[in-house]
């Protein structure tokens, strides 16, 4: 029997305008990798920060953890602790002028191209839930992708849409 | 109708106006239609329309008309339809608006408890104190009657909620106040390169140029064009309503479309303070009586809105602006009766009026030298009070200048500064520098400030540049123009408009011992109205100061707190996050008509119509249930062992591969953590279950554990709970269901015993592992599969087994299985203080390991001493079967109220046809067989026994490991 395709975690649709786009990208594999600090060393990416490695987006999002995001050949120590977390965590992706704004109904940190430039990752309480976000930017537009816990992943898609309709954003 | 201009308060269209006499607007007032303009306030539209009273003081019910016309006039708060205490001198009017007074009753025109006005004398300040503290007995009944006299308006509790956004900022600069010098200050931040926010109160910016002179709205149009052009994020019609630690300052925006008041909490690097400053009234006689109005709201009303506000004057003034008001006056067509020069030591005892009640308007001004003049008008122009609220919030002490009757900002943190009228005084010209100067001081600490925090953060670039020095205040000071000090007539009048407390009160209070300004302002009220002190509080320390017989100086003033001015509560809540989770599997159950139940953050089937009827399926055919929220922990590394040795009470260094071991975690008091099971999947992977809701809580317990205590451990510990989607297939059927689904696992009894655990595929879809566990006491299968596969399993086993008869089941028929076989819930029937021996499985309490979270006390627990005076579980049914015990109902010694245990689960059991429950008692009436009592709810005792077994159903276990 041939395995059935990926069911997505939400079943609404995301704002699509100039302004501000939400996909959902829960189905792109995410691995995340993990150290002893007396162990091997994990991928050459600095904790707080992302960077494209073999074809994957490898975000160092704890000290010595990583995400290592989307298909792609990242040469890693065995030694490392490696769990498939594809299912485990949905993630989406805000893209558009007004996504920093969106951001900040929802999130008390401060998003602003110093403090977030693209290529920074942290974790934050979005909507009252714990995410990875990921300052991962398109065509020289902001783009951010969010992890979170599949479980929350209809709610957190749901705020982050009423976020992109507030009055300001309209 | 009374049309906008119909009764000759209107005056022809000036250049100035703000209103649109093209888009008249309807609204009522007290239930009578009023027109005004587009632009028009509602106190301007009012007072267009001849209304002279707009509401009754607190205490004594006094008519109130419009005192300051602006958003801090304590005499014009009115009820917008549902809508309660909104500032009719700020509010825009809209088309079909309902507008009333408060605080009338029945009406304002004939207010009944206006009678407080005639017993003044005995409501002095300090009557509720002095009159309802004894005795203290009837204290509920007082306040049942003075709830009655509370003021305000009325909120409908029918009224549909508001949407209330909320936004987080982090601005190099907030500059609060749009006036001259706080655009200023926006715009050159702006042009050093900062990202400003300008918060101005009023809809416009412009500060008291939007009500002077064409010259002066032209300045303010130059500025204001200038500002936004240099990309500053105005926001008007709001507010800084504080100034918290670290520049968190709140900021309540009221000028969104579609939505209420939002509330910004911006973290600035520099907070410019430049409110400008308020007028302040004088204390005299009759000072509250309709027609008595202060100079900047005459000037707003005639500039602005084009409204005359009488039709004789006296001009009470001391300063240029109540000199230009009187200009004002008389280019508006108004006759000026006489100009009182408070310079030259001229002043107004009292505002007489020309008759009672409703028509209690000033028809004469009684000057110092004794002399009447009829007047319907008089003007006070007599000093400003500097708004040092967000200063004091920074920790500034503001100091008095008796040269210029008024505060000034004592020196506030480095990363605030003033500008504006707080400041100083001089010509336009000379604020505008002073704005622009602290606009560049304020962009250069800001730039400090942000190099400061880009290099504490990892996620910006790393910083190579030092630290640029901090920038030194070399601003030139603003000048300050002398001023006499005018506060109070030879007469008494009101201070506190808010509050009607008088300057009598006032010194009466310091007569009686209440001298410092902080204890008569508590024990008067003075200064805590809805004016907040914007308006009162210079006087207020002014007549204490008389009193007392020292200068301002000495007395000191209050403590400006937050807010600087009311926030909604709508606003202050925000928007609202309620996480909730769900399963990948939750859109079916909702669509199959399951009754969901919220546990915890979990949305979760209760069940599907039935619960008993899905009880008898799953004992007699097979069931399924989702239980994906079972937390999940991946466990990997050489030292599992040892963790999972640290973390349970039992042992764990000898499970082998597929096995699974069931644990009871305790923290270091002993008292019960979580419970679940544990399985091996390779040498060094293994996957810990825990109660749905103690996942979160068992992570962060065994990282403290490995990060504190064992850091040499080599363990790896991952939240997996909902990267699969878990599904227990439990009833006789259970196995024929499963095999049905699952390639290449054995699932005989001899190949796949209770308590192992498989990896396999699962209806097509790999790397899914299961285990012979369950909480139902049947025969199960426990499916952990992948969730992005979840629901494609969960319908696959419901397709596969149709003719087994396979139904889901929800939480509640699991609840019952689980107590028919006794199996305990922790947090339901355990509690804060129940310690592992109290649940009665001393078997799985291993104190010969070396150590493990909770070993001491539970050394301890276990002695026979200690076991004396601990409650147990136990199994209990009653004697009665038809009767279920609700949960909570207290097990009692017979004949007497002394309680010796409480029932903690219960429920009809369909598989025994009886009652069974679950409760916790003393030792000496938990052996077997002993009787007790229970008390229900109402009363009644009814008697019960304590069964053998905690299961209550199949205690051998031979379904389960059928």
């Amino acid at each position: 029997m041939a395995e059935p395709p990926f069911e997505s975690p939400v079943s609404t649709p995301g704002p699509t305008g100039a302004a501000l786009t939400l996909i959902d990208e829960s189905a792109s594999p995410k691995l995340v990798v993990r150290r002893f600090p007396d162990g091997p060393d994990g991928p050459d990416v600095a904790f707080g920060r992302a960077a494209p490695v073999g074809g994957a987006l490898v975000v160092g999002i704890r000290p010595d953890e990583w995400w290592v995001l989307g298909d792609g050949n990242v040469d890693m120590d065995p030694a490392l602790t490696m769990v498939d977390l594809t299912h485990g965590r949905a993630q989406f992706r805000l893209t558009g002028p007004a996504a920093t704004t969106a951001l900040e109904t929802v999130c008390s940190l401060d998003w602003s191209d110093p403090m977030m430039p693209n290529g920074a990752a942290t974790s934050a309480s979005v909507a009252k839930v714990i995410c990875d976000v990921v300052r991962d930017d398109r065509d020289g537009v902001a783009s951010y992708l969010l992890l979170v816990d599949r479980s929350f992943a209809q709610y957190l898609f749901d705020a982050l849409r009423d976020a992109a309709g507030q009055p300001s954003l309209r | 109708m009374a049309r906008p201009d119909s009764n000759g308060r209107r005056l022809p269209s000036l250049p100035t106006e703000v209103i649109n006499r093209n888009e008249p607007i309807t609204f009522s007032w007290d239930g009578q239609p009023i027109t005004g303009y587009q632009g028009d306030t509602i106190t301007s539209a009012l007072t267009a329309a001849g209304v002279d009273v707009m509401g009754r003081s607190l205490k004594y019910h006094r008519p109130r008309g419009l005192l300051t016309a602006d958003y801090w006039d304590p005499n014009t708060i009115v009820q917008v339809g549902d809508e309660p205490n909104v500032r009719a001198g700020h509010r825009r009017i809209e088309a079909g608006m309902e507008v009333g007074p408060q605080n009338v009753w029945p009406s304002l025109r004939f207010d009944v408890r206006a009678v407080n006005d005639r017993f003044g004398p005995f409501l002095r300040a300090g009557f509720y104190y002095r009159t309802f503290m004894r005795p203290q007995r009837l204290w509920p009944v007082y306040e049942r009657i003075l709830a009655q006299f509370a003021p305000g308006g009325e909120v409908d509790p029918e009224t549909p909620h508001s949407h209330h956004d909320k936004r987080y900022a982090h601005p190099d600069v907030v500059v609060a106040g749009g006036g001259p010098a706080g655009m200023a200050a926006a715009l050159t931040a702006a042009q050093a390169g900062a990202q400003v926010m300008l918060v101005e109160h009023e809809p416009l910016l412009g500060g008291h140029l939007r009500w002077g002179d064409a010259d002066d709205i032209g300045i303010a149009d130059e500025l204001e064009a200038a500002v936004r052009d240099a990309g500053v994020e105005v926001l008007s019609n709001s507010t800084v309503t504080g100034r918290y630690e670290d520049n968190w300052v709140a900021i309540v925006q009221r000028s969104l479309p579609l939505s209420g008041e939002r509330l910004i909490k911006a973290r600035a690097k520099v907070l410019v303070v430049a409110p400008g400053l308020i007028e302040r009234p004088y204390v005299f006689a009759g000072n509250d009586r309709p027609g008595v109005v202060l100079s900047g709201a005459v000037r707003r009303l005639v500039n602005m809105y084009a409204v005359k506000p009488g039709s004789r004057a006296v001009v009470f003034s001391a300063n240029p602006e109540g000199d230009a008001t009187a200009s004002v006056l008389e280019q508006a067509g108004i006759e000026i009766a006489r100009l009182v020069d408070g310079r030259q030591g001229e002043t107004v005892a009292a505002a007489h009026g020309s008759g009672r009640g409703i028509a209690h308007r000033v028809s004469g001004v009684e000057l110092g030298d004794g002399t009447t003049v009829d007047a319907d008008l008089l003007v006070i122009a007599v000093g400003w009070t500097a708004p040092t609220s967000l200063l004091n919030m920074a920790g500034d002490r503001p100091v008095y200048d008796p040269t210029t009757a008024r505060f000034f900002p004592g020196g506030p943190p480095d990363n605030v500064l003033a500008t504006g009228g707080i400041s100083g005084d001089g010509t336009l010209d000379e604020l505008v520098d002073h704005g622009r100067a602290t606009g560049r001081l304020a962009a250069e600490r800001a730039g400090v400030v942000a190099h400061r925090l880009r290099t504490l953060t990892t996620r910006s670039r790393p910083v190579e540049d030092p630290e640029p020095p901090w920038p030194g205040d070399h601003r030139l000071p603003l000048t300050r123009d002398p001023h006499p000090e005018l506060f109070r007539s030879s007469t008494h009048g009101l201070v506190d408009f808010s509050e009607d407390i008088s300057s009598k009160d006032l010194m009466a209070a310091a007569s009686e011992g209440y001298d410092s300004v902080e204890l008569v302002k508590r024990f008067t009220t003075a200064t805590m109205g809805p004016a907040q002190g914007k308006l009162e509080t210079v006087n207020t320390v002014a007549v204490l100061a008389e009193a007392r017989g020292e200068s301002i100086a000495e007395v000191g003033t209050t403590v400006w707190r937050p807010p600087f001015a009311p926030i909604t509560l709508g606003a202050l809540a925000g928007r609202v996050f309620e996480p909730t989770r769900v399963s990948s599997i939750q859109p079916w159950h909702n669509r199959h008509g399951a009754t969901a139940i919220l546990a915890g953050q979990w949305i979760r089937p209760d069940h599907y119509g039935d619960p008993q009827a899905e009880v008898r399926n799953v004992r007699e055919n097979v069931g399924i249930i989702d239980v994906t929220p079972l937390g999940k922990l991946d466990l990997r590394g050489p030292d599992v062992p040892h963790l999972l040795g640290l973390l349970y009470t039992n042992k764990w260094m000898q499970l082998p591969v597929g096995g699974v071991r069931y644990g009871m975690m305790c923290a270091e008091d002993g008292v019960v953590l979580d419970d679940g099971v544990t399985g091996r999947l390779t040498d060094d992977h293994y996957i810990m279950t825990t109660t749905s809701s103690g996942a979160a809580t068992v992570w962060e317990w065994a990282e403290m554990w490995l990060q504190t205590e064992r850091p040499d451990w080599h363990v790896h510990v991952t939240p997996v709970t909902t990267a699969y989607t878990s599904i227990n297939v439990a009833g006789p059927r259970s196995r024929q269901l499963v095999e049905r689904v699952v390639d290449g696992i054995d699932l005989s009894p001899e190949a796949f015993a209770y308590m192992q655990v498989r990896r396999g595929t699962v209806a097509g879809v790999a790397q899914c592992f299961m285990w012979r566990i369950g909480f139902t006491g049947e025969l199960s299968f426990e499916l952990h599969v992948p969730a992005g596969h979840g629901l494609h399993v969960w319908e696959a086993l419901l397709d596969a087994g149709a003719d087994l008869g396979v139904q889901p089941f929800g939480l509640e028929a699991q609840r019952i299985m689980r107590l028919e076989k006794g199996h305990f819930i922790v947090g339901q029937d355990t509690d804060a203080l129940t310690t592992a021996p109290s649940t009665g499985m001393t078997g799985l309490i291993k104190t010969d390991k070396n150590d493990f979270a909770g070993r001491p006390e539970l050394v301890w627990a276990l002695e026979p001493e200690a076991r004396a005076g601990a409650p147990l579980v136990v199994a209990i049914q009653t004697t009665d079967p038809t009767i279920v015990p609700p949960e909570a109902s207290q097990i009692v010694r017979p004949g007497t109220n002394e309680i010796l245990g409480r029932i903690t689960s219960s429920r009809f059991s369909p598989t025994l046809g009886r009652s069974v429950s679950l409760g916790q008692v003393q030792p000496e009436v938990a052996a077997p067989g002993s009787v007790l009592t229970i008390q229900l709810i109402g009363g009644d005792r009814i008697p019960a026994r304590v069964m053998e077994h905690h299961a209550h159903v199949d205690p051998e276990g031979e379904r389960l490991r059928g």
